[in-house]
């Protein structure tokens, strides 16, 4: 059988061999295909690259035969996260273990432990390395295990595939390439599939991606006419196509590729493809082909590689250890250097005569003080914390997991959103942070767009007044009554729309003086646009699913003014209108949409051309006012003046702003065009770029409408974070791709500029550039820009430099637009561009694209080397977001883009304030405390040791037994630092927000310092000469009426019983806040250290060990010598700390301490909290509220702190635990365009 | 998870009767408990002068008559140390003391006289006390072989004793090691007047190591058969846990000055006795330029005479009191309201970074 079907095989191979080789160009079907590719890509330049280029450039697909599929041997469709498998996971795991600097140390020690060399027993070093690699391990192996069961669920989940002429259920994970499967409703794509036949009519379905990009609205997706009969399956083992299409790449929104059915060549395009990880909806069901599968599938090859970011602390830290190492060289030099002095015949007693071995051979003094090298690195190995990464990992992932994720007050109710620590790497990051990068739309804005204003043929409608110019004309001292009672009976509220103006609604336009206008605008609003109805057909209940929300207000606006979009076929747009010539009476028009030309960020304009029931061909456009106005037709240079300024208008309220037009087409252009299109449209290469150049064919000549203004909402609480955050010290840039008017206002209203601001802007919308522009040469606009820029940055940084010094406190505001910033991120400009823009309290950059978002974080970043976050909601914000130290997504809005690329996400901008404030501050507070006295406690023990060197004749003869030295880190001193990582506080987080300030000290970088660790190391080295030198001097004498004498390891054991006690209890001072857990695990801690010390010196084993430590314990608890060297040796230990802190406290206070002072009667905070929301909760939700407050079981769902973006949460909603989402969730089609060509500019 | 994936799919649990319960299961709030809102009951000390002078004040009250206590303690101890390692040399053989304690045939005897200065009570601690003598060297101390020590079946076991293992025809020595070779063979004989002072040697060890660490039925054998003698022989017919001084000198001490418990001697002296000591200097200290002593002490409860506990008490007691009194002063001539807000450093600055 098998034998079979490998003959079968090499036959299959040898006959399709030639189509997949790339050079064996020699079979027919090869040099068809390699002719066709040449023909359709040659119009171009292709300058786009293959994401992901591979040896054979084209896959060829033969769907519904497997035979003919397998010796292409296609992977199958089962995947796997996991990181190891039961057989690698040891040898994997370790190596991934080793890959740090301080286990592979500690493994080098551990082996030099095992030679003679080495004063210790390997146990010293084996134990604490075993035991953090064990924690280690453990931690991956339950990780992974948690995505093994989750990789098991997917790919035993079924799906009903075509098997001979019926559906077939089959696991996920036996799907192959070419399959043919049925997928029913509500159910997820197994794979990536071609789209054949849908139970819909015109071949049509409906999917949901909010898996991919968190966008809820539905997408149609339609089958290419050719497979539309494959719904029953006798059909559908009848088809026999044949698919040629790109290797599998990580491009969600592009596709290309052909189906070849019946000898016939249909163009594939995104269309017809539905990836894995979306799901079926409003659809009974439809059947598709595979043709990517398992890990092939452009959402798993989204879900590789993701940049992973390290704390500023943590490199600092990186430094501290460098500096130990140091520390230990010149510690091991000295005694090195001792030990070759030392070492003498003279010695009898060290049997040093005749056959010696090297270490101790005084013939060779140069070999002994080389060996003695190597015994003291291992003797003072302990100086490296080998439990401090453990410790921080521990650390901050509890942080993250339980203190982040569960805050109550970064909880968004509205969107029922937690906060969500994507990683646990940087939560001291955000206590340091001195930059934020914000975006605008979504992230300080609410991104609810309200139809507000219009303006139609040169006359302004609407007569709301935005809070931006309420704002501003309080400013100026005007009083605008703002009373809701007072509007019109005419103002309509609802979803996307918030307009009065009873001139032009429901239909009073055409009373107006240019009626003929109107009715163009009102056609353009309800025509051009990609929104799908859904719901019942009447004004009042339907809902408009749009990529964007802007598209849906404009049509919810055009609903209002008469023109009310109903219903969508893949061919139709159908409107009811009022009729242009009767008042009242309505009539259904269809007009049939013959192509669109898609928004996206390069195009900046969207277009359709649609057919008039009468025949008569319009293309209508709309887009952004640049972009329009230059492809306006000449002439009506009134109406275009009037429309400028009121652009300018409208975007000084604060409002978005688009201009619609219109061009009536002949059958003879359009026709000729659309041949262009098509073409453009099948073409397998540069699909893209093609089309976009077959646009610019046709949208030309335009004739103006008028424009829209669509008021942006800013988010709650917006002003009042950002104010907060000011005061904290943080400067807040605000990154846009909007106008510079917009961008301004809107930092007004986040009060980030003031009318005492003074404001430095740069623009290339100055008279001069247009000039240049007017003459038209590129590289003369180049260099006017250029110079205009240079010369500005230069005055306006010698302006702030003076005014920084005549009026210091005054706020500097520097404003610049995109087309000046590409030339002010010039290495020649780039110095002045950040010494203006560091100078400045505030940023603006508006009109800037994803990809200078990311260089001026970056700019900042490594320029200034300032500590950095970005702030984002969309999939424009992701180059920002990786781009900083921090990155931060918005949830629970947009997309899920800027969230899977986000190291932290939240609901809402003013969550800002508790994140980095409250969580941020703790957690740098924390790790510095920790980070020090991991050194403190390492050294002090070390020292001792050092102390004690000098007095062994340099032998390397080690102080304390092997285990207390192995247990020393792991037991004795572990946990209690652990509870300090955890719970202290300083202040509490009401105080922490009330007094912003206070985040200055993470700033500054004021908790470490050297100055902090000098002092930790004064204090160490202090310590340990108490230690060693009161309890050493116990060996002199004898000590009780007994007489007798205590030897080295009594001694040794009384030094490390001080040791343990006193460094507990340097914990336990350096605390700011002390709960119960820090009693429990001090005096656990040296509880421990007693309890090990009673049973380990009370046994004898048989193991060929030496009985050093036997009954020492008891021998020196039958002294008095002994208790009283234990009240005294912390006591003087202790003695310096705590002189310094109360010298510190008294005379040079820290922040922190002089307002603990000023609240320490405040009750305890703990009753503070109450909602977690101060909005308006309606009585069902408050009781929903209410009920939720109750006791309940725990979420099985823990948080994927962790996880890798894109697949986990996938998976995670598709057990329904997913990232939330609002019911008017909505996403910018633009942003994942713009996601689409930053992938592009990030590639090339 | 079914129920719960059920509630999500239907329309905001208006069907299922019980929207509240769909309301809790679909809700994301974080459940609200003391930990993870990090608000876990505290004490929250803050170093205010009244308590840095209290804990000074405090300390040093308890300090101080702890140190008086113990130096009076130390006081009562009556300690005679001799350094006699440059005495007993023979005059003509000051210039070359290695050839004196090397050459065997010189008798090793040398008397010392001893004046008792202050009337002892038994009983009286002999030591003796060896300098420059690296007993914590790491050759030294790792060249031993406890099993052996403990378990006469163990005999043939000399691990880690090198270079003192075997003996040159290779039979194990027992004790082996390096330590075992060289102790020390000073030995001391005591009279006042004619008047012989015996020197009780029973228990100078610490139990735990003669009932444990050295076994009952392990006799030394193939010991100081080398052609080196490092020290004291021992009589093969006693089993290790009856030779005390073996076991005393094998706990090895911590510091390169050290002494150990040669004897006891139960008899009071009095003021102005004087103490004649024939002793056998056959300890080689004069290779490596040690010194010997033989010491006399009386003990209390706090052990010999060992002022420094006492002294230090009394300083850290002293310092404390005198700390308090300072910071008491410091705040009278400095004072700094608690929880000052000209103190922040944003007040200070007021103009800001």
């Amino acid at each position: 059988m098998s034998s079979r079907i490998k003959e079968m095989m090499r036959v299959a191979t040898a006959r399709l061999g030639g189509e997949q080789s790339p050079r064996g160009g020699t079979s027919q079907a090869g040099r068809a295909e390699a002719s066709r590719t040449a023909r359709l890509g040659g119009g171009g330049g292709s300058l786009r690259r293959q994401p992901q280029p591979q040896a054979p450039t084209v896959r060829t697909i033969y769907c519904n035969d497997r035979e003919a599929n397998a010796p292409v041997g296609y992977k199958g469709n089962s995947v796997s996260t996991t990181k190891y498998s039961v057989l690698t996971f040891l040898p994997k795991g370790l190596f991934e273990q080793f890959r740090r600097v301080a286990n592979l140390y500690f493994l080098m020690i551990s082996i030099l432990s095992t030679t003679p060399i080495s004063p210790v027993h390997p146990v010293t070093n084996v134990v604490p390395l075993s035991l953090v690699l064990l924690v280690s391990l453990i931690k991956e192996a339950f990780e992974d295990w948690k995505r093994f069961q989750n990789d098991m669920s997917i790919n035993n989940a079924h799906v009903d595939v075509l098997q001979g002429q019926k559906w077939e259920s089959a696991p996920w994970k036996r799907l192959q390439v070419g399959d043919i499967v049925r997928i029913k409703q509500d159910t997820y794509f197994p794979s990536d599939l071609l789209f054949l036949s849908s139970t819909n009519p015109d071949g049509v379905c409906y999917i949901e991606t909010a898996n991919l990009d968190g966008e809820t609205n539905l997408k149609i997706r339609k089958a290419l006419e050719k497979t539309w009969d494959c719904v029953i399956p006798e059909k559908a083992s009848e088809f026999k196509g044949e698919i040629q299409c790109e290797q599998p790449n990580n491009s969600l929104y592009t596709f290309t590729g052909n189906l070849i059915v019946d000898k016939q060549t249909i163009p594939i395009s995104p269309n017809q493809i539905l990836l894995r990880g979306c799901s079926l909806r409003n659809t009974e069901y439809i059947v598709a082909a595979v043709i990517f599968t398992g890990h092939e599938t452009k959402v798993m090859m989204n879900s590789m590689n993701v940049p992973s970011k390290r704390s500023t602390l943590e490199k600092k830290l990186d430094k501290l250890i460098l500096a130990l190492f140091a520390t230990l060289f010149t510690m091991c030099v000295i005694g090195a250097i001792g030990s070759g002095v030392f070492i003498n015949e003279k010695y009898f007693y060290l049997g040093l005569r005749g056959r010696v071995e090297d270490q101790f051979n005084p013939k060779n003094r140069f070999v002994v003080t080389i060996l003695t090298m190597f015994t003291l690195i291992t003797l003072y190995s302990t100086i490296i914390p080998i439990s401090l990464y453990v410790s921080i990992e521990m650390i901050k992932f509890i942080q993250c997991a339980k203190f982040i994720n569960n805050d109550l007050n970064m909880y968004h109710a509205e969107s029922n959103t937690p906060a969500l620590a994507r990683t646990s790497n940087l939560n001291e990051e955000l206590g340091q942070v001195e930059y934020i990068f914000s975006d605008k739309t979504g992230t300080l804005t609410r991104n609810l767009m309200e139809f507000f204003k219009c303006s139609i043929g040169g006359e302004i409608y609407g007569t709301g007044i935005t809070e931006i110019e309420k704002g501003g004309a309080e400013r100026a001292g005007v009083k605008i009554d703002d009373d809701e009672g007072k509007r019109s009976a005419t103002a309509v509220h609802e979803k996307g729309f918030n307009f009065d103006d009873a001139r032009i609604m429901r239909g009073a336009w055409r009373n107006e003086p240019n009626p003929d206008a109107c009715v163009q605008f009102c056609r353009c609003l309800a025509i051009c646009h990609t929104v799908l109805p859904e719901g019942e057909e009447t004004p009042e209940k339907i809902t408009y699913q749009a990529a964007s929300p802007d598209e849906a207000a404009l049509v919810a606006a055009a609903k209002n003014f008469g023109f009310f979009f109903y219903r969508r076929t893949p061919t139709t747009v159908l409107v009811r209108e009022s009729h242009v010539e009767r008042m009242g009476s309505i009539q259904d028009v269809a007009y049939e949409i013959l192509n669109v030309l898609e928004f996206n960020s390069t195009r900046k304009r969207q277009s359709v051309v649609c057919r008039f029931p009468n025949g008569k061909l319009v293309l209508y456009c709309k887009g952004a006012d640049n972009v329009i106005f230059e492809r306006l037709a000449d002439g009506n240079h009134d109406i275009k003046k009037t429309s400028r300024e009121h652009l300018e208008q409208f975007g000084s309220a604060g409002l978005r702003t688009l201009c619609l037009a219109y061009r009536d087409l002949s059958r003879e252009q359009y026709e000729s065009w659309n041949e262009k299109f098509v073409q453009a449209k099948s073409s397998l290469r540069d699909r893209d770029k093609k089309l976009d150049e077959v646009a610019e064919l046709i949208e030309k000549d335009l004739i103006l409408i008028g424009c829209t203004a669509i008021e942006d909402k800013l988010q709650e609480g917006v002003p009042a974070c950002i104010e907060t955050l000011s005061a904290a010290g943080i400067k807040i840039w605000v990154l846009t791709g909007d106008k510079m008017e917009t961008a301004i206002n809107i930092a007004y209203a986040c009060s980030l500029v003031n009318n005492d601001t003074k404001q430095f802007i740069i623009t290339s919308e100055t008279d001069a550039i247009r000039d240049a522009e007017d003459r038209g040469d590129p590289v003369e606009i180049a260099r006017v820009i250029k110079d205009s820029v240079k010369q500005s940055l230069r005055s306006y940084l010698e302006e702030a430099h003076r005014s920084l010094r005549s009026t210091p406190g005054r706020k500097l505001a520097f404003i610049i637009d995109g087309r000046c910033l590409m030339y002010a991120l010039d290495p020649a400009l780039r110095v002045n561009l950040l010494g203006l823009s560091l100078i400045c309290q505030s940023v603006v950059c508006c009109r800037v694209s994803p990809l200078q978002k990311a260089q001026v974080a970056s700019l900042v970043r490594k320029g200034a080397r300032k500590i950095t976050l970005s702030i984002g909601d969309g999939a424009n914000d992701v180059s920002m977001i990786q781009a900083a130290h921090v990155g931060i997504g918005i949830s629970g809005q947009e997309g899920m883009q800027a969230v899977m690329a986000s190291d932290f996400a939240i609901a809402q901008f003013r969550y800002l304030t508790d994140l980095l404030l409250v969580h941020g501050r703790w957690s740098y507070l924390r790790l510095c405390k920790v980070i020090t006295y991991f050194f403190y406690k390492n050294l002090t023990f070390t020292l001792t040791q050092f102390w004690f060197t000098f007095q062994t004749g340099f032998s390397g003869q080690r102080f304390y037994d092997d285990w207390f030295q192995s247990l020393y880190n792991v037991i004795f001193t572990a946990l209690p630092v652990i509870m300090v990582g955890l719970f202290d506080k300083d202040v509490s987080a009401s105080l922490s927000k009330k007094y912003p300030q206070l985040y200055q000290e993470g700033i500054r970088n004021t908790f470490f310092r050297w100055k902090v660790i000098a002092v930790w190391g004064f204090f160490a080295f202090y310590q340990s000469i108490v230690f060693y030198y009161f309890t050493a001097a116990a060996s002199q004498h004898g000590h009780g009426s007994s007489g007798k004498i205590l030897g080295q390891w009594d001694v040794s054991t009384m030094a490390f019983t001080c040791v343990v006690v006193t460094v507990n209890l340097r914990l336990l001072m350096s605390c700011n806040s002390i709960t119960r857990w820090h009693y429990f695990s001090v005096a656990g801690s040296i509880a421990a250290w007693f309890l090990f010390i009673f049973i380990y010196s009370a046994i004898m084993t048989s193991f060929d060990r030496q009985e050093n430590v036997y009954f020492v314990i008891y021998v020196l608890m039958s002294t008095f010598f002994f208790y009283l060297t234990l009240m005294l040796a912390p006591v003087i230990a202790l003695f310096g700390d705590f002189l310094y802190l109360s010298l510190q406290r008294w005379l040079f206070p820290y922040d922190y301490q002089v307002i603990q002072e000023m609240h320490k009667d405040d009750p305890h905070e703990y009753s503070m909290i109450h909602l977690p929301e101060r909005s308006h909760l309606s009585p069902e939700e408050a009781r929903s509220y209410a009920i939720s407050m109750l006791p309940r079981e725990n979420s099985k769902h823990t948080g994927f702190a962790f996880d890798s973006p894109g697949y986990e949460s996938f998976f995670a909603s598709q057990q329904g635990v997913g990232v939330p989402h609002k019911p008017w969730d909505v996403a910018r089609r633009a942003s994942m365009k713009q996601q689409r060509q930053q992938q592009h500019t990030g590639r090339s | 998870m079914d129920s719960s994936n059920a509630a999500g799919t239907s329309n905001g649990g208006s069907g299922d009767g019980d929207p509240a319960a769909a309301a809790r299961r679909n809700t994301k709030m974080p459940k609200y408990s003391k930990f993870t809102q990090q608000e876990l009951p505290a004490c929250k000390p803050i170093l205010t002068p009244k308590w840095v002078v209290s804990v000074f004040f405090l300390v040093g009250v308890i300090f101080v008559p702890v140190g008086v206590v113990s130096l009076l303690a130390a006081r009562d101890v009556v300690e005679i140390i001799d350094r006699y390692d440059d005495a007993c040399v023979p005059v003509n053989m000051t210039d070359n003391k290695l050839g004196y304690i090397q050459n065997e045939t010189i008798s090793k005897e040398c008397t010392r006289t001893l004046t008792v200065t202050k009337d002892m009570k038994q009983p009286i601690f002999v030591y003796y006390q060896l300098d420059n003598f690296y007993q914590n060297h790491r050759r030294y101390v790792k060249s031993r072989n406890d099993a052996q020590l403990r378990d006469y079946k163990k005999a043939n076991q000399t691990t880690s004793c090198e270079p003192e293992r075997t003996t040159a025809d290779g039979k194990p020595i027992v004790p082996c090691g390096l330590i075992a070779w060289s102790l020390f063979n000073d030995t001391y004989i005591f009279n006042r007047g004619n008047e012989n002072l015996t020197v009780d040697k029973k228990d100078i060890s610490w139990k735990s190591d003669r009932e444990h660490k050295f076994a009952k039925n392990v006799y030394p054998s193939n010991f100081q058969n080398g052609g080196l003698i490092g020290g004291a022989k021992l009589d093969s017919s006693i089993p290790l846990s009856d030779q005390e001084d073996l076991i005393v000198w094998m706990r090895t001490a911590a510091l390169p000055t050290f002494r150990k418990l040669y004897g006891r001697i139960y008899v009071d002296l009095k003021e102005n006795d004087t103490i004649t000591v024939k002793l056998d200097n056959n300890y080689n200290t004069y290779s490596f330029g040690g010194k010997k002593k033989l010491v006399l002490s009386t003990a209390t409860w706090l052990g010999g005479k060992n002022d420094f506990l006492g002294f230090a008490y009394l300083i850290v007691g002293g310092l404390c009191i005198f700390l308090a009194f300072a910071f008491t002063l410091l705040y009278v001539i400095k004072p700094r309201k608690l929880g000052d807000h000209n103190y922040l450093s944003w007040n200070r600055h007021p103009a800001g970074r």
